[in-house]
């Protein structure tokens, strides 16, 4: 073999590239209870499906005769592996070689636009960031002799823009991120971060001390709690990495590779006529009661199949993955323990998980128990209206069918912002819906204000027209005028819907590809 | 013996309390009921144990994120 020598020379600085950044920092990163870049992708991908590139790429030293005496690896490890059998791309820093910050190549491997950014666009196939880098440093100026133009580099964010609108993008924030990676995190379909190992900002403690004063600590500035459950900056919260990597399979199982295709069916043992008895008692008479409407959701979706997005973020509505007889829906419900009630993060959270079904080809079934957006001060303070409206806006803009189930109230501007009005307008009521522009208490002090005050004991009159007013609120009457497409039993909105679903899936595939949003959202 | 903080999720009115200090209380015991937007909203212990303390009485307001109970857990 007359290029023995070289061949040997590129697998031994293949074992050299995976020696990350030798025993010792490994040792330093394994005792933080943190996997190696390595070792997460393979955890993450099906087993020995991980197809490196670039392993070669990195900086190394050489003697005299140009033989090469050290080498350190490209801080980055990208390749193309399967998830459930489905091709991924995926990249991440390797932390344990200078805290994963560039190391100046020709060409990025990734982590900001690069080599894998580029391969999931051209392929069509999603990409997962494993996010563990500390991005930009001062450091780089005395290293290049010049400080660097921010967001100018070889890649910009132009690559990781353009992926939003065709693969799945997923980003786990593994470490901790600030600069360039945070920026990198966010621009992802999904996001989750490890509890207590992780952390999310826009600047560091360091430089949020000098600049203001102010001593915070890494964990209380961007850990889950602010991140996730404050800011919902970060979707979802893992509880090791573990967790983290078994949450990025199961959010990819529900979405496509990419906006061109319909989300994989998955086979389904549960029956698709399953009715089940508890959802005729589920909703209190009481309009005051709460219940547990993820207990609604769960007897409705099949068993099992439920994927909340941002859970403790928002937490007046429910976002969450779920399939029907297989099928991949998204379900927006309110949630009866807060009231229900859409502030601007629920009306925050609605509007990019509606934003995300429709990119990629997922109808949607609302669950609706909404008295309305919220009022009040500390809500006009927070802009309500205009958060309120965004969601509305993209409403207009959907191509996938949509299915509004009124479990009880419907009011306002938060109730229309659940219905089709681009599509399908179908409307599903239970019987102890109850809808209008505003709820009847309230409404009929303002409305019959005059004839209130003229009579002779106000809290009686005010009391008789609300009742005559109740009467005519039966959502019987509206289904006799054909307000709501239908009135239903509770207990078959799973039949009902599965059946709907499988037909509109016909022609779902008449409307894949990029969903071209014109105008300005306010 | 853990001493557990049970907050409150939402903003509101106290409207009832459900449990006396020195009840023994199992996870999913409602401990209060919290008046807001016109509902009756549960304060749920997830976790077991004494009930220690009460900090709230009726009618008082309370903010989300207001620790309204201690349990001996």
């Amino acid at each position: 073999m007359s290029w023995k020598a070289e061949i040997e020379e590129i697998h031994r600085r293949r074992r050299l590239a995976e020696q990350c950044g030798g025993p010792d920092a490994v040792a330093r990163h394994h005792a933080e209870g943190k996997l190696t870049i390595r070792e997460r992708i393979n955890a993450l991908l099906d087993p020995g499906s991980f197809q490196e590139v670039g392993q070669l790429a990195g900086k190394a030293t050489h003697d005299a005769d140009g033989k090469l005496t050290g080498f350190m690896p490209a801080p980055y490890v990208a390749g193309i592996g399967k998830i459930d059998d489905r091709l991924v791309a995926v990249g991440g820093e390797d932390y344990t070689i200078k805290g994963g910050a560039g190391f100046g190549g020709q060409r990025r491997k990734g982590g900001q636009g690069g080599f894998i950014e580029d391969l999931a666009c051209l392929y069509r196939i999603p990409l997962i960031n494993l996010v563990d880098g500390v991005g930009g440093s001062v450091e780089s100026i005395t290293r290049r002799g010049h400080s660097t133009f921010p967001g100018a580099g070889p890649d910009g964010f132009e690559r990781s823009v353009e992926l939003m609108g065709m693969v799945p993008v997923v980003s786990a924030v593994m470490g901790t991120a600030a600069g360039g990676p945070s920026g990198r995190a966010i621009l992802s379909h999904w996001t989750v971060m490890v509890k207590n190992h992780s952390q999310i900002f826009a600047a560091g403690p360091p430089v949020v001390e000098r600049a203001l004063g102010v001593k915070v600590t890494k964990e209380e500035l961007g850990g889950h709690r602010m991140a996730v459950d404050t800011a919902g900056t970060i979707d979802n919260s893992a509880e090791d990495e573990a967790d983290c990597l078994r949450q990025i399979r199961r959010f990819l199982s529900y979405l496509p590779s990419n906006v061109w295709e319909l989300p994989p069916r998955a086979p389904c043992d549960d029956p698709a006529d399953r009715c089940e008895d508890a959802l005729a008692d589920i909703v209190p008479r009481s309009p005051r009661q709460p219940y547990d409407m993820r207990k609604l959701i769960e007897m409705v979706v099949d068993r099992g199949s439920l994927f909340e997005i941002q859970p403790t973020f928002g937490r007046a509505v429910i976002t969450s993955l779920a399939r029907m007889n297989g099928m991949v829906v998204g379900v927006i419900a309110s949630n009866p323990m807060f009231g229900g009630v859409v502030e601007v993060k629920a009306a925050r959270k609605q509007t990019h998980f509606t934003e995300l079904c429709d990119s990629f080809n997922i109808p949607l079934i609302y669950f609706v128990d909404v008295p309305g957006f919220q009022i009040g001060m500390e809500a006009e303070a927070a802009g309500i209206l205009r958060i309120g409206m965004q969601g509305r806006y993209l409403n207009m803009q959907l191509s996938v069918p949509v299915y509004t189930v009124v479990v009880r109230k419907c009011y306002g501007m938060a109730g229309g912002s659940t219905i089709d009005r681009s599509g399908l307008n179908f409307k599903i009521a239970w019987p102890s819906a109850e809808w209008g522009s505003l709820p009847i208490e309230g409404g009929v002090k303002a409305a019959f204000r005059r004839e209130i005050e003229a009579a002779e004991d106000s809290v009686a009159k005010e009391a008789k027209i609300e009742a005559e007013i109740r009467r005519m609120t039966s959502p019987f009457l509206t289904a006799e005028a054909f307000g709501v497409e239908d009135l239903i039993d509770p207990r078959e909105t799973r039949p009902y819907l599965c059946a709907f679903l499988e037909a509109a899936a016909v022609g779902m595939k008449t409307r894949v590809g990029p969903k071209f949003r014109t105008g300005v959202r306010p | 013996m853990a001493r557990i903080e049970i907050k409150s999720e939402i903003t509101g009115t106290v409207w009832k309390l459900m449990k006396q200090p020195g009840d023994q209380v199992e996870a999913g015991d409602t401990l209060i009921v919290i008046e807001s937007m016109k509902m009756e909203i549960p304060v749920i212990t997830e976790d077991g144990g004494t009930l220690k303390e009460i900090l709230v009485k009726e009618k008082d307001p309370v903010a989300e994120g207001q620790v309204v109970a201690v349990i001996d857990g």
